[in-house]
């Protein structure tokens, strides 16, 4: 799995464009965030935004695509031929643009963090980890649905839209209205879980919170069962 | 059923490979390969020809673990060829298709290959060998079709496996390249290594293989040595007529390009009739040969032959 890691790791540093991109554009949407918010309001909706808007791009459109190309290029059929499993095989290939993501995150959240320290932050990672997951399973399983890359942009984007999209709704209006509607939409309940994690809300609703989004990584890890293939289609 | 040999490194019993039909699709499936029997002992080098789609790029990946077949069973160093904790550390495998990263050098790809083969070798003298030190640090994305085989190659015999699969291997390569691999392959073998490989290339299955297996249309038609597969088939006589052709003492298959063209089962018998023939009325049979049967006349005559099942 290292071996794996590190050559998919070498592949992203070694595109001069991609690499750059990957640590300017946090580092900037950073800045942009600390100017931006407001001197008394806290960062919990803000992060909540952030971190599915970044994860959603960073891990799930990333690893989608880089699997339908590693598939296309018959690169994951080669893998297969050696002597690791299947498991370590995925993971040496997730494990490097999760890792990008999560330095991305920390320099976003880093910044963030300056202004307004998170109330809870173990919770804070809790979500983060639980959005990994999320984003990674569903990645799997939408590039098994995706015939390559080109193909990715187009398969992500219901996901990408419909998490996103509840971030942000649930940023502008709050627990007040369809609540039940925006905790069972991916990424509601997600974005809920960072602001009570930021900003120190009650507890009160983790018993909601933590399995909706425990459910929608269920469904990313099951829907990557069905649909994840290891060679194009003959 | 065949019966399990106690040297034998492959076994494979009746197997099938259908290639499942697409969605919606009324098509019935593909089936790639059928009722497909061989063994392959320790050290012998085995290849398998055939025409093209004839299946021997499925066979080798079912044997290869990289299938499931779909009927039948097989046996890989009395194993399951797909066990990747036990069997695979010992096979190397070249596919007929490359699936190397384009972004990484050469001495990366083949490092990385080797550090999930489950097997021990030194960078450096892989490359050495298979002479792409040259071409260590040249991102694969430069390299000529050739040079990538090359690189395939190098994966596969990495640590020296029991048992190398390599499909086509020298498919793309410049005849010095072509023999520079045999001679590696010869050198392996020579080590204790068995080998089973496709190629287009008859001369070099004549020359390399111990056995080969003739596959049509998803079966393997014809198994055994270059003297088997040939020992009943035709000889061929040709030359210039010295007159009419009804003159001639044998009977004559025809004509090729000016030249009388005699297939016959019966060489020595006809030969010598032809030359007391000749010497009888002053001919000089000119451009005079006799061509044995060869394996390329075996496999012109797979193209001829037609499914039964």
């Amino acid at each position: 799995m290292n071996a794996i890691a590190a050559a998919e790791l070498r592949m992203l540093v070694r595109n001069r464009t991609v690499a750059g991109a990957a640590l300017l554009f946090p580092m900037s949407f950073g800045v942009f965030l600390c100017f931006s918010r407001g001197a008394h309001e806290r960062g919990g909706a803000v992060a909540g935004v952030q971190i599915i808007l970044m994860v959603a791009m960073g891990t799930y459109v990333t690893v989608t695509t880089t699997l339908a190309s590693r598939r296309q290029t018959l690169y994951l059929k080669r893998m297969r031929g050696g002597a690791v499993s299947d498991r370590a095989i995925i993971a040496g290939l997730v494990a490097p643009p999760v890792g990008v993501n999560l330095v991305q995150l920390a320099i976003v959240l880093g910044v963030l963090a300056y202004a307004d320290v998170p109330s809870n932050p173990l919770l804070l990672v809790a979500a983060i980890v639980i959005a990994q997951a999320m984003f990674a399973g569903l990645a799997l399983a939408t590039a098994g649905l995706s015939a390559s890359p080109e193909h990715a942009q187009y398969t992500t984007a219901p996901i990408f839209l419909v998490a996103t999209a509840a971030a942000v709704w649930f940023q502008a209006t709050g627990t007040d209205h369809l609540i039940a509607v925006k905790r069972t939409l991916p990424g509601g309940a997600l974005a809920e879980l960072v602001e009570t994690a930021w900003d120190g809300g009650g507890l009160s609703t983790l018993p909601l919170l933590l399995p909706a989004t425990l459910g929608w990584t269920v469904v990313g890890v099951l829907a990557a069962r069905a649909f994840f293939r290891w060679e194009p289609r003959q | 059923m065949r019966e399990t040999t106690e040297d034998a490194v492959i076994e494979a019993w009746n197997v099938g490979f259908t290639y499942r039909r697409k969605r919606r699709s009324t098509e019935g499936g593909h089936a790639a390969v059928r009722d497909v029997g061989l063994t392959v002992r320790r050290g012998e080098t085995y290849a398998l020809l055939g025409t093209n789609g004839a299946g021997k790029t499925t066979t080798l990946e079912v044997l290869e673990g990289h299938r499931v077949p779909t009927s039948g069973r097989v046996r890989v160093l009395s194993g399951d060829p797909a066990d990747r904790r036990r069997i695979r550390p010992r096979v190397g495998i070249m596919l007929q298709d490359s699936g190397l990263a384009a972004e990484l050098s050469v001495r990366e790809s083949v490092a990385l290959a080797g550090a999930i083969s489950g097997r021990r070798d030194d960078v450096d003298s892989v490359l050495e060998r298979v002479g792409l030190a040259p071409k260590s640090g040249t991102r694969v994305a430069q390299l000529s079709g050739g040079e990538k085989r090359r690189v395939d190659f190098a994966m596969a015999i990495w640590g020296t496996p029991e048992l190398i699969f390599l499909d086509e291997p020298t498919t793309g390569l410049d005849p010095t390249s072509r023999a520079a691999l045999w001679a590696i392959v010869a050198e392996l073998k020579a080590a204790g290594t068995t080998f089973l490989l496709t190629t287009h290339y008859l001369e070099e299955a004549e020359k390399g293989a111990d056995r080969i297996g003739l596959m049509h249309e998803g079966t393997l038609r014809r198994e055994g040595t270059v003297a088997d597969l040939t020992a009943d088939g035709v000889t061929t006589v040709r030359f210039v007529p010295p007159g009419a052709v009804d003159a001639i003492p044998v009977a004559v298959t025809g004509t090729e390009n000016g030249l009388v063209v005699i297939r016959t089962r019966t060489p020595q018998r006809d030969v010598a009739t032809l030359m007391t023939w000749a010497a009888a009325n002053g001919h000089e049979l000119i451009r005079f040969s006799v061509s044995p049967s060869g394996l390329d006349d075996v496999f012109a005559s797979l193209g001829a032959e037609r499914t039964t099942a």
